[in-house]
């Protein structure tokens, strides 16, 4: 963790039970403005659940902290100021513009009738660039791609500016190059101060591209740290039932699964 | 106003001639005289009432009891009623049912296919057939002299209505449920006229019981708005058009018990008490001094 | 806010409904209809124009901005662009409820009755629908359920009109299931004016968070967007708009559905934005149908919902046909 910056997000004994199910027990997690965290885990781990903890969408126990205040405490409009969170299934109802789409993440920060946002204008096409999809502005975001409507979607999310940024899963369905683009874009917020904690299935590149990640297990942190020290052959066979070949370069670690777990024997 | 229940052919013929076979009942003997008159239709209902010996009606439709069509509710609490069913008179097996032209027809044709003796009376009445259906009536019930005089009385006080008609004759229109008026060719258009009215539905062309719209009610200023009653106690949209401000703005409607409930649906000898109050209504109007053109 | 496509709607409304004063069976040339309605002479010009023409060009533009507005509301807040209040069953539910107030004489035929019965049907419906939808937003799910509904609220109607003793009652089924603006009085509209204006607060106060729910409840929940009452608001705004114009003026289908998608092109679409222009569209329209209701067929005039229904229903066919993404969730 990144000692200087100030805590954006903390948790402790975090649980979540979803019917009569536990889907997170005892979470304490912590994460500062200026890092990117890679939260990981197989399916079914409880990463959306605890993104939409974060994001005050379920009921938990525990307590949980946002750049220091109690959620409990937080009302929606004062949260939406603080939070940003995109979530894994990408609507888009209308054939609204993109940069419409983009613009309504500005909703929290506009007052009557649209009024008030004076950096509206300038936040929304700072995070049109970093999501790259200036080019897209006047498109009907109904009519792209998937992938370009999942960086339309995270552009949104960016212009909320919100200290938290919340993504689950915001690289699936992407290309290779739009996925570093966009964990790029990511670096790139944390590094003007916010704290960004996303959702990934592929190791690499959140080995790569996160300061640290957090791996969860049956609803349990089986791992946080470096990715470097977390990502070992032992773990991954642990929590994902896989088995990686290692590799490093000086960009960091490189896993490639070779087989599963089973297919020791 | 048209009073027809409409009964489907819930008894196929070939069903009911099996039934008749198994009764084996011989068809009635008509010379012996009617010994029960049976009656399906609320104006027949009420022809029969006038004249009848009370012991010699076996039953009077559903209809004759409801005090906004049938004059003679009262009298008609009495008696058994019918549903207008042939097996109703089947089962009952009077001389002789009577009923009107255009009602029950599936059952009409039934019973006569089947020997019971139908009198069926014309649905189009007019105040001028009224002596006849009554004189016809008291042949059929064998009460020859008595429907005589009344045919006779109900001829002479429409004589003397008719002699009566100097002067202005006001516009009326009667307005029902839904705003469906009375035009030529009804019974209420000939006891208007006899009453020293013109109607304004009949002038507007209109025939039979049809629509009038409310604007034109309200263009036409009529000098009389006959209101009628509703049916039943149960509300109906069709009755609310009866209320709306702009009638009551005319200035011209009277309320639905201005003529006696019942004395214009069907014609009878009671219908002379539409005529009474018609005619009283148009000397009011006519000492109003305000008449129209 | 005052684009020019409202502008151009707005003038559109006034013009439709002075065109809808004019006509009528009582022969008044146009300056005397329209200076009639200003004049308290107590002439039969006035009577006509202000107790019969007037309540019923006021109900076309209220009760078609009603429609119109509930139904661009109802899109937003299902993200559904088949979501219309007569196709998902809130329009005959409302009948319903409207029919078995006023039919069984609890209120004594009462005027009252009427929104009082409607208003408990749509909510009711209303109710069902987003029970139903929740976390089951298929366009075509939602869209079976209201058919559904709709159906056994038509199935219900008749079955209680024929149970009346009324004899009447049975002819009046066409009305609940298909409108009319007939005879209307200035009591109807006072009775449905205050229900739809609340109504029309409510919904528009929900513009916001139906503009943010274009992207689902999460996303909408993170730009502070309280989901649980822009439901509320949304329930309770088309429940009142289209409980009071059913009660005045029976189930008239499909405004809701047209015109959201004819103005649609004309805004960037967000179904905030949406809601003025389907309000003005949805006026424009029903008095449009309304005033061909009375020149198609003079005498015996149409009922407008068969109007409406001979514009929309094809128009909702082409919508399956062209709409077959199915709206995730």
């Amino acid at each position: 963790m990144n000692a200087e910056q100030p805590i954006a997000v903390s948790t402790a004994g975090l649980s979540v039970t979803l019917g009569p199910r536990p889907v997170l027990a005892g979470i304490d997690f912590a994460m500062a403005r200026g890092e990117v965290v890679g939260l990981l885990g197989p399916n079914g781990a409880g990463k959306s659940t605890l993104i939409r903890a974060l994001a005050g969408q379920v009921a938990f126990d525990g307590s949980i902290a946002i750049e220091g205040r109690d959620q409990h405490d937080l009302t929606a409009d004062a949260r939406s100021r603080i939070v940003a969170h995109l979530p894994q299934g990408r609507m888009i109802a209308w054939p609204l513009a993109v940069e419409t789409v983009v613009g309504l993440g500005r909703l929290p920060w506009r007052g009557f009738a649209g009024r008030g946002d004076a950096d509206g204008a300038r936040a929304c096409r700072e995070a049109m660039e970093l999501a790259d999809v200036t080019h897209l502005a006047g498109r009907p975001a109904t009519a792209l791609s998937g992938g370009e409507q999942a960086r339309v979607l995270a552009a949104r999310a960016i212009a909320q500016a919100t200290p938290v940024l919340l993504a689950d899963e915001p690289v699936a369905g992407l290309d290779p190059a739009h996925q570093m683009s966009l964990m790029l874009a990511f670096r790139r917020i944390a590094a003007r101060g916010r704290a960004v904690l996303v959702s990934l299935h592929d190791l690499t590149l959140a080995a790569r591209w996160c300061d640290r990640v957090v791996v969860l297990h049956d609803g349990r942190i089986a791992a946080d740290g470096a990715p470097a020290s977390v990502l070992t052959a032992d773990l991954l066979e642990r929590v994902f039932d896989i088995l990686v070949r290692l590799d490093h370069d000086e960009c960091g670690p490189i896993l490639t699964p070779i087989g599963l777990s089973a297919d020791r024997e | 106003m048209a009073v027809s229940a409409h009964v489907s052919d819930l008894i196929k013929p070939g069903i009911a001639a099996f039934i008749a076979a198994a009764l084996a009942y011989p068809a009635p003997a008509h010379a012996a005289g009617p010994r029960g008159v049976m009656s399906l239709n609320v104006c027949t209902d009420q022809l029969v009432l006038s004249l009848a010996e009370p012991a010699d009606i076996v039953s009077l439709s559903e209809l004759s009891v409801d005090p906004t069509l049938s004059f003679m509710a009262g009298e008609a609490a009495s008696y058994p009623k019918n549903a207008g069913l042939a097996e109703e008179v089947l089962a009952a097996r009077p001389s002789v049912v009577v009923t009107g032209t255009y009602s029950l027809h599936n059952t009409t044709a039934l019973l006569s296919g089947l020997g019971t003796r139908v009198e069926e009376f014309p649905y189009q009445q007019s105040i001028d057939t009224i002596p006849a259906d009554i004189r016809r009536m008291g042949t059929i019930l064998g009460k020859e002299d008595e429907a005589e005089a009344l045919a006779r009385d109900f001829e002479a006080e429409l004589a003397t209505a008719r002699a009566d008609l100097g002067g202005v004759h006001p516009r009326a229109i009667v307005f029902g449920p839904n705003g469906v008026v009375a035009g030529a060719g009804t019974l209420q258009h000939t006891v208007l006229e006899a009453a020293g009215f013109r109607n304004l539905a009949a002038e507007r062309g209109m025939t039979g019981m049809a629509p009038y719209p409310l604007e034109l009610l309200v263009a036409d200023r009529p000098d009389l708005v006959l209101l009628s009653a509703p049916m039943t106690d149960a509300p109906a949209l069709a009755d609310r058009i009866a209320r709306h401000p702009a009638i009551a703005a005319s200035g011209a409607a009277l309320p639905s018990g201005a003529i006696p409930a019942g004395s214009w649906d069907c014609g009878g000898p009671f219908t002379l008490e539409a005529l009474r109050a018609l005619r009283s209504i148009r000397d009011g109007l006519l000492a109003e001094d305000q008449p129209s053109k | 806010m005052i684009s020019r496509l409202n502008i151009i709607l707005a003038a559109s409304v006034l013009i439709l409904a002075a065109l809808s004063l004019l006509v009528g069976p009582a022969a008044l040339g146009p300056g005397e209809s329209l200076s009639a309605i200003f004049s308290s002479d107590g002439g039969t010009a006035a009577l006509i124009m202000r107790e019969i023409r007037l309540p019923r060009a006021l109900l076309g533009v209220l009760i078609g901005a009603s429609l119109g507005l509930s139904g661009a509301a109802l899109q937003g807040f299902l993200r559904n662009p088949l979501a219309e209040p007569g196709i998902i069953g809130v329009s005959s539910s409302a009948s319903l409820g409207a029919v078995l107030v006023f039919y069984s004489g609890l209120a004594g035929a009462s005027l009252l009755a009427l929104p009082a019965g409607a208003l408990v049907g749509a909510l009711a419906a209303m109710l069902a629908l987003i029970g139903f939808s929740r976390g089951n937003t298929a366009t075509l799910t939602l869209i079976l359920a209201g058919v559904a509904l709709s159906s056994l609220a038509g199935a219900l109607t008749s079955l209680a009109l024929n149970l009346s003793p009324n004899p009447f009652a049975s002819y009046e089924i066409i009305f609940w299931l298909l409108g009319s603006l007939k005879d209307r009085s200035m009591e109807h509209v006072w009775i449905a004016l205050p229900l739809m204006l609340a109504g029309w607060i409510m919904i528009a106060v929900s513009a916001r968070a139906l503009d943010a729910l274009s992207f689902g409840e999460e996303a909408a929940a993170s730009l502070g967007v309280d989901v649980g009452r822009a439901r509320l608001l949304v329930v309770g705004g088309v429940a009142l708009s289209v409980g009071a114009a059913t009660a005045v003026a029976g189930a008239i289908g499909f405004v809701g559905l047209v015109v959201p998608h004819l103005v649609r092109p004309f805004t960037d679409r967000m179904p905030g934005g949406l809601l003025l222009p389907s309000a003005l569209g949805g006026a424009a329209l029903l008095t449009a149908a309304d005033i061909a209701a009375r020149l198609i067929r003079p005498a015996g005039e149409l009922n407008v919902g068969v109007v409406t229904a001979l514009i929309g229903a094809p128009f909702f066919l082409w919508l399956v046909a062209h709409s077959r993404r199915e709206v995730q969730s």
